[in-house]
């Protein structure tokens, strides 16, 4: 077994708002592999996007990484100074955005934000970086593309858009892509040909990615394994078929439910009663316990972790697996 | 982007000639315009003959094309006051409120990004407080008193400066500069500060707006995530988002400078227009105003033109018939 990637242990992540401590990410553990393709999914709020900025060290005041590890190749990025940190992101650990409308800065155009990306780490000439950014539009799928590098984000379509932040993430070769819903806000069939370049190029260059989604169907079609993200807890993971078939925790067999594509035809599709608890005010023991069909008194304690065979879930009452 | 270019030409156009029809009606239609044309103390013959010579006593229509003809041709008149053609008189005074407003803007904007941006980027720094404060000083306290402060400490206290007047000048283009000698540059740098405060003030409040409203965008966490080092991010990517409106309060302050240094230029006896419109209108020199009127108009015309033009060249997206896919 190869030495792992990534090995993210107890992280919290805390903001110390006004109104009081938001615990958004409150306790995360996983394992990542070199070239692993991980989906985290969760309904809006639940931490995901800050569990990928802690990761990259990018947390905004009032957040703040309170306490865990973050081993990143063997290296601890918790406490790591602010400017190894600078060096480390985009070169090693990349990360692309949901909306690229409003990633790309619309008064400069990409030849230039794709020389800034480069020359952040090296010393790139302006022709040698062009070209090196005109080669990685190329691989995701622009055409045309040295001529295009003197266009501006306002000039391609949204897709394109997109496609251009991916070529900045990988220009550096990063080990690491943390993708928060980059085909969200793209129109289906555009989302399903992206996904599906992400993928290939992800396995072509070896690089791991760590793909967000709200949606179990995209990270079904996508990824290797896949975390299931509540109240900023990992609630349930496991390798993808196997949590799709027979989902140990309530709260993933809920996603699943509602699901339009992962219903049989005829059933009806259900959603998950209440709504997200806040973060602020979140009830003792199992947070999803107020909204779970399986909840008993039992639940007000602190959830138990359940292994089963490479799964694990924070359950009183875990759903049988069928094995 | 030629076709932008005609458009804001045309509208520049537009926006002078009805200034001109303003003025006009100001000053024939309303008042009596062979007072403005000539000398309250003139004879009656003289006065005959001029009416007769400006075609006064043709219809209004007609005097106003006449009155049009004279502009563009740059006959303004005779100063009652000087004997001269109001046009070489203000010429004459221009170069000098042209160095000192543009030094002022300059000084203004070229010391008030850098610090209102850092302002913006770290709000709770020290220095911050301390730019912010000199900021709240800037608009709160008048200009004239800043001037007088600005004499006693340098030019009677210190007597590093001198306390008014314009200098030596050196001939360039047939017109005299300050700015171009050491010496020019010591008689024009207390002024010249006088007026920078309130437009120093005014350059760190909007840096500072723009910065942390710029910081809170995606693009400038995509820029971080690529692993741009933040002086890198303030420089190329904060700045060129908000330049837009830096670039406008530039041209609007570099308008109401050229206009209205009034006060500075008296303070300093700075021989400029603002000091000559004064004296002009304590002495009822009405072709002078005019003259002034007109010119003023034509200044902030030009200088929201090259603004307009500006804004196609900061943000790409202005641009129309560009190479768009
Ligand atoms: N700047 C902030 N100030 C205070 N609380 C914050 C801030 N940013 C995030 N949070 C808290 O962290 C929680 C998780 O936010 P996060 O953006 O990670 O959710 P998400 O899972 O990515 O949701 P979405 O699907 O909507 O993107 C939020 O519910 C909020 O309570
Ligand atoms: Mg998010």
């Amino acid at each position: 077994m190869t030495a792992p990637l990534l090995e993210v242990e107890g992280l919290r992540t805390h903001f110390l708002t006004r109104a009081g401590v938001a615990k958004a990410v409150d306790g995360v553990s996983f394992v990542l592999q070199p070239g692993e393709i991980l989906g985290l999914v969760g309904e809006s709020g639940s931490g995901k996007s800050v569990t990928g900025f802690s990761l990259i060290g990018l947390v905004d005041p009032p957040g703040r990484i309170v306490g865990g590890s973050i081993r990143f190749a063997g290296q601890e990025l918790v406490g790591l100074p602010a400017e190894q940190m600078r060096a480390l992101r985009g070169r090693r650990i990349a990360m692309v955005f949901q909306d690229p409308q409003a990633t790309l800065n619309p008064v400069l155009t990409i030849g230039t934000q794709m020389a800034l990306a480069l020359q952040a780490h090296d010393r790139v000439s302006d022709r040698a970086a062009a070209e090196r950014a005109a080669t990685m539009l190329t691989r995701v799928g622009i055409p045309d593309a040295a001529a295009r590098l003197g266009n501006y984000p306002h000039e391609f379509s949204g897709g394109m858009r997109q496609r251009v932040a991916i070529a900045m993430a990988l220009l550096n070769g990063p080990e690491l892509i943390i993708a928060d819903e980059p085909t969200t806000a793209l129109d289906v069939s555009i989302q399903a040909q992206i996904l599906h370049e992400m993928k290939a190029l992800a396995a072509e260059s070896g690089t791991a990615l760590i793909w967000i989604s709200h949606d179990l169907a995209t990270v079904s079609a996508l990824a290797h394994r896949v975390l299931v993200m509540y109240a900023g807890r990992i609630v349930e993971s496991g390798p993808v078929g196997a949590v799709l078939r027979a989902p140990l925790h309530p709260y993933t067999r809920g996603l699943l439910d509602s699901l339009p594509a992962m219903t049989e035809p005829g059933r009806r599709l259900r959603q998950i009663p209440g709504t997200a608890p806040s973060l602020l005010a979140l009830p003792p023991g199992c947070p999803f316990a107020p909204r779970c069909p399986r909840a008993d008194a039992a639940c007000t304690a602190p959830p138990p972790r359940v292994d089963h065979a490479e799964r694990r879930a924070l359950c009183h009452h875990p759903l049988e697996a069928a094995a | 982007m030629l076709g932008y270019v005609i458009q804001r030409l045309l509208q520049a156009a537009l926006v002078m000639l009805a200034m001109s029809a303003l003025v006009f009606a100001g000053v024939y239609a309303i008042g009596n315009p062979i007072d403005v044309l000539i000398s309250p103390d003139a004879t009656q013959d003289i006065r005959a003959e001029a009416i007769r010579r400006y075609g006064l006593d043709l219809p209004l229509w007609q005097q106003y094309l006449a009155f049009l003809g004279r502009l563009l041709r740059g006959d303004f008149g005779q100063s009652f006051v000087f004997g001269m053609p109001v046009l070489d008189l203000i010429l004459s005074r221009l170069p000098a409120t042209l160095e000192l407003a543009l030094a002022a803007v300059l000084i203004g904007t070229l010391l008030g990004v850098p610090l209102g941006i850092h302002a913006g980027y770290r709000p709770d720094s020290a220095l911050s407080r301390a730019i912010m404060a000199v900021s709240v000083l800037g608009f709160s306290v008048p200009t004239f008193w800043v001037g007088l402060i600005l004499i006693l400490t340098f030019a009677v206290n210190l007597d590093w400066l001198p306390a008014g007047d314009r200098g030596p000048t050196l001939e360039v283009f047939g017109v005299g500069w300050s700015f171009l000698t050491l010496e020019g540059l010591s008689f024009l740098l207390l002024p010249a500060l006088n007026l920078s405060l309130f437009k120093l003030a005014m350059m760190i409040r909007l840096s500072r707006a723009g910065t942390r409203e710029a910081m809170l965008t995606d693009t400038v966490k995509f820029a971080r995530a690529a692993g741009l080092s933040d002086l890198t991010i303030l420089r190329r990517h904060v700045l060129r988002l908000i330049s837009i409106p830096i670039v406008t309060v530039f041209g609007l302050e570099l308008g109401s400078t050229l206009a209205f240094a009034v006060v500075t230029e008296t303070i300093f006896s700075w021989p400029g227009v603002g000091k000559l419109i004064i004296d002009s209108i304590t002495s009822l020199d009405r072709p002078v105003m005019v003259a002034y009127l007109v010119l003023v108009a034509f200044l902030f015309v030009t200088i929201n033109l090259v603004v307009d033009l500006s804004y196609a060249l900061l943000d790409p997206r202005l641009r129309r018939g560009g190479a768009a896919a």
